[in-house]
C-alpha cells in the first residue's frame, strides 16, 4: 500500500499538479489545448496501437498455442519459450534501430517487396507507417504470446479429450472449448500490447517520419523541446482517461467476471 | 567515422532511455586527483590527444563526458538544481549560442577569471562581441560551424546551389532537415530571401508553413538530429540540411557527399564553453578555456573534429598538423562564404516559446 502511494500515487498528483499550468491561463487551459489541438495524434496512435495489437495476435496465438499443445513438455517448449524471450537481452533502443539497418531502401527486404510489387505508396518502407506498425508489433509481441500461452498451458486437456469424445471435430472443440478458455490470455495479452503501443515514441522516431507522429512523440516535445509542461501533462492526463476508457468497454465486451 | 554525431547520436532517445550514458572518453589519470575538472561536452566533439596532454601538463585530472546530445533537453536537464543553486556536478558545459544567452540571462554562469585566462587575446575579432554576450565575459567559443546543405553529388547528377533544391519535386521523399528549430528555420527563411538575425514572428510562420506543405505533401522523409549523417551515407536520402563538421567526416566512406553554403547564405552558429555558477572548481576550469584558447592545442582540437576554430592562429598551427584539412573550406571559410553567413538572432523567452510551438506544429511533433 505505501509502494502504491509513493510509486504510483505521487507522481501522478505531480502530473496533475503540472497539467493544471501555473501564472495566468486558467487550469483548463492545457486541457482545452490538449482536446482541440492534438485529436488526429491520438486518433493516429490507437490506429497503429490497434493494427500492431491485432497483427501481434494473429501471429502470436498460434505460436502459444504450438507452444501450448504441441510442442511436448520438454526442449522444444523451452526453447521456443527461450526464442520468445530472447529479445529482452538487448535494450529496446537497439533492437528498434536495428529495423532501421534492416528497413533500408537498398536492403533486401524493399528489394523482395518492390519485386512483389508489394511496396506501399511511398516506394520504400523506412519512414512510412507500415514501418511504425511493425516496429509496435515486433517490439511488443512477446507481450501477446506470454499471458496466452499461460491460459493456453492451465487448460485441462480432458476437456478437449471430452469434446472430442462428444463427437466434436478438431475445429470445433477448439472454438467451443479451447479458445473461449484462452480468452483472459487474449485479453490480458492485447492490453499488455495496446497500452503500451498507444503511448509509444520510440518506434514512431526511429521508423516513422514526421507524418507519422504518435502522441507519445508530441509529450516528449512538449515536455523536453518546447517546454510547455501544462499541455504535456495534460496530454498525458487525456492519454490515460481514454485508455482506461477503452480498457473498461473492452472489459465489458470479453466479460471479466469470467477472466478473474 | 570520426566527426559524426554531432548532436544527438539517437538525439532525444538516448536521453529518454536515461543513458546518459555516452560517458566515454579518456580519464588514464596520472595520479587521480580528488577534485577532477567536469567537462560535459557533445559527442566527437574533440580529437584524442587533448585531454591526455593536458592532464599531463597540469596534473588536473579531467572527467570529459559526451551528454549532451540536444540542446534544449541538456538545459532541461540541468535548469531545475541551477535555478536553486545547486550543483550539477559539472565545471565546464558546451552550448550553442542561444542557450548561452539563456543561462547568462537567468544567471546560471560563473563569469570567466580573465586573470586566469591569458589566453582570450587570441579570441578571434567575429566572435568577441556576441549579442548575448558583449566582451564574452560569461561564455568562449568551443568552436563554430555552419549549417548548409549535405548531398551526394553522383546520386543526385548535378551541383546544388540553392536551399530551394530541397524542394524540388524530383527529391520527393529523399530529403531531410533538421530539428534544431534555428536550423532548419533559419536556413528555410534564407531560401525565402529573410535574414534570421533581423526575423519576425511573421518571417517564422511563413517558413513554417513553407515547411509543413513540404512535410505533408511527402517531400521531407524525416525530422533529424544527427542521424541523418546515416540515411546520406547509405542513400536513403540524397539532400539534407547539415552540419558542415559532419559531412568531412562521412566523406572517408563516400567521397561523393559534399556540403556546400547555399547562395542564399549559411547558418553560422558557435558552440560555447561556459562555466556553472554552482561549480566550485573554476580554477581548473579557467585552466582547461586557457589551455583550449593556444592556437596549437586549438589546431590539435580541430583535426580530430574538423569545425572552424576561434582561435587567431590556429590555422596556421593547423596547416602543419594537418596540411589537407587546414585547405577545406569547412575549417577555413574563404572571405567570400564567411559574407555569407548568418547568425540567428537572440529570441526573448516569448518569443522562443512561440517560435518553437511554431516549428514543432510544422515539424509534425
Amino acid at each position: 500500500m505505501l509502494w502504491l502511494v509513493v510509486f504510483f500515487l505521487v507522481p501522478i498528483l505531480a502530473l496533475a499538479r503540472t497539467s493544471l499550468g501555473a501564472g495566468d491561463a486558467p487550469w483548463w487551459d492545457g486541457y482545452a489545448r490538449a482536446f482541440t489541438g492534438y485529436g488526429g495524434f491520438l486518433i493516429r496512435s490507437f490506429r497503429f496501437a490497434l493494427t500492431a495489437t491485432l497483427i501481434a495476435l494473429l501471429l502470436g496465438y498460434p505460436l502459444a498455442y504450438v507452444m501450448a499443445f504441441r510442442a511436448g513438455a520438454g526442449r522444444l517448449r523451452h526453447l521456443l519459450l527461450g526464442l520468445v524471450i530472447l529479445p529482452f537481452f538487448t535494450a529496446f533502443l537497439v533492437r528498434t534501430f536495428a529495423w532501421k539497418t534492416i528497413l533500408n531502401d537498398g536492403g533486401p527486404v524493399v528489394g523482395l517487396l518492390g519485386w512483389l510489387h508489394l511496396l506501399p505508396m511511398e516506394g520504400r518502407l523506412l519512414n512510412t507507417s507500415w514501418a511504425v506498425i511493425g516496429g509496435l508489433t515486433y517490439n511488443f509481441l512477446p507481450f501477446m504470446i506470454l499471458p496466452i500461452y499461460v491460459s493456453l498451458e492451465r487448460i485441462d486437456r480432458r476437456l478437449v479429450e471430452a469434446a472430442q469424445d462428444l463427437y466434436s471435430g478438431p475445429g470445433r472443440a477448439f472454438r467451443k472449448v479451447v479458445f473461449p478458455l484462452s480468452l483472459p490470455g487474449v485479453f490480458a495479452g492485447s492490453l499488455l500490447t495496446f497500452i503500451p503501443a498507444s503511448g509509444d515514441f520510440i518506434n514512431a522516431e526511429l521508423l516513422g517520419g514526421p507524418n507519422q507522429s504518435m502522441i507519445g512523440t508530441v509529450i516528449q516535445n512538449q515536455f523536453l523541446q518546447v517546454h510547455d509542461h501544462p499541455l504535456a501533462a495534460a496530454l498525458s492526463f487525456v492519454l490515460m482517461a481514454l485508455l482506461s476508457i477503452g480498457v473498461m468497454v473492452y472489459a465489458r465486451m470479453i466479460g471479466t467476471e469470467e477472466l478473474a | 567515422m570520426s566527426a559524426i554525431r554531432r548532436r544527438q547520436f539517437l538525439s532525444r532517445l538516448a536521453g529518454i532511455a536515461g543513458a546518459a550514458a555516452l560517458e566515454g572518453c579518456g580519464t588514464p589519470a596520472p595520479g587521480r586527483s580528488a577534485r577532477p575538472l567536469r567537462i560535459s561536452q557533445w559527442p566527437l566533439y574533440i580529437d584524442d590527444r587533448t585531454i591526455p596532454d593536458f592532464q599531463r601538463a597540469t596534473g588536473i585530472t579531467v572527467r570529459y563526458t559526451q551528454d549532451i546530445n540536444d540542446n534544449n533537453e541538456f538545459f532541461a536537464k540541468i535548469e531545475e538544481p541551477l535555478k536553486r543553486g545547486q550543483s550539477i556536478d559539472r565545471d565546464i558545459v558546451v552550448l550553442t549560442d542561444w542557450v548561452a544567452g539563456k543561462m547568462i540571462r537567468r544567471g546560471y554562469l560563473a563569469p570567466l577569471d580573465d586573470a586566469r585566462f591569458p589566453n582570450k587575446v587570441n579570441l578571434a575579432d567575429y566572435v568577441r562581441d556576441a549579442d548575448f554576450d558583449p566582451e564574452r565575459r560569461y561564455t568562449v567559443p568551443w568552436f563554430s560551424g555552419m549549417v548548409g546543405i549535405g548531398y551526394d553529388r553522383r546520386r543526385v547528377g548535378r551541383d546544388i546551389t540553392s536551399v530551394e533544391d530541397i524542394f524540388d519535386p524530383r527529391f520527393k521523399g529523399r530529403v531531410t532537415m533538421l530539428t534544431e528549430m534555428r536550423d532548419t528555420l533559419g536556413l528555410v527563411m534564407l531560401g525565402m530571401g529573410k535574414d534570421p538575425a533581423s526575423c519576425t514572428l511573421d518571417d517564422a510562420q511563413r517558413a513554417a508553413a513553407r515547411i509543413t506543405q513540404a512535410r505533408e505533401s511527402g517531400q521531407v522523409r524525416a525530422f533529424t538530429g544527427n542521424d541523418y549523417a546515416d540515411d546520406l551515407a547509405s542513400g536513403n536520402i540524397l539532400i539534407a540540411f547539415a552540419w558542415s563538421g559532419d559531412i568531412q567526416g562521412l566523406r572517408a566512406d563516400n567521397p561523393d557527399l559534399q556540403w556546400i553554403a547555399p547562395r542564399e547564405g549559411a547558418i553560422l552558429f558557435s558552440d560555447n564553453m561556459m562555466i556553472p555558477k554552482t561549480s566550485d572548481r573554476q580554477d581548473l576550469a579557467m585552466a582547461w578555456i586557457d589551455w583550449c584558447y593556444d592556437p596549437a592545442h586549438s589546431a590539435q582540437i580541430v583535426s580530430g573534429a574538423p569545425y572552424i576554430s576561434d582561435v587567431k592562429g590556429a590555422g596556421a598551427a593547423l596547416a602543419k598538423i594537418a596540411p589537407a584539412l587546414a585547405g577545406s573550406e569547412l575549417v577555413n571559410p574563404p572571405p567570400e562564404l564567411v559574407q555569407r553567413l548568418h547568425v540567428f538572432r537572440t529570441l526573448s523567452d516569448d518569443e522562443e516559446a512561440e517560435f518553437n510551438r511554431v516549428f514543432q506544429r510544422a515539424i509534425g511533433a
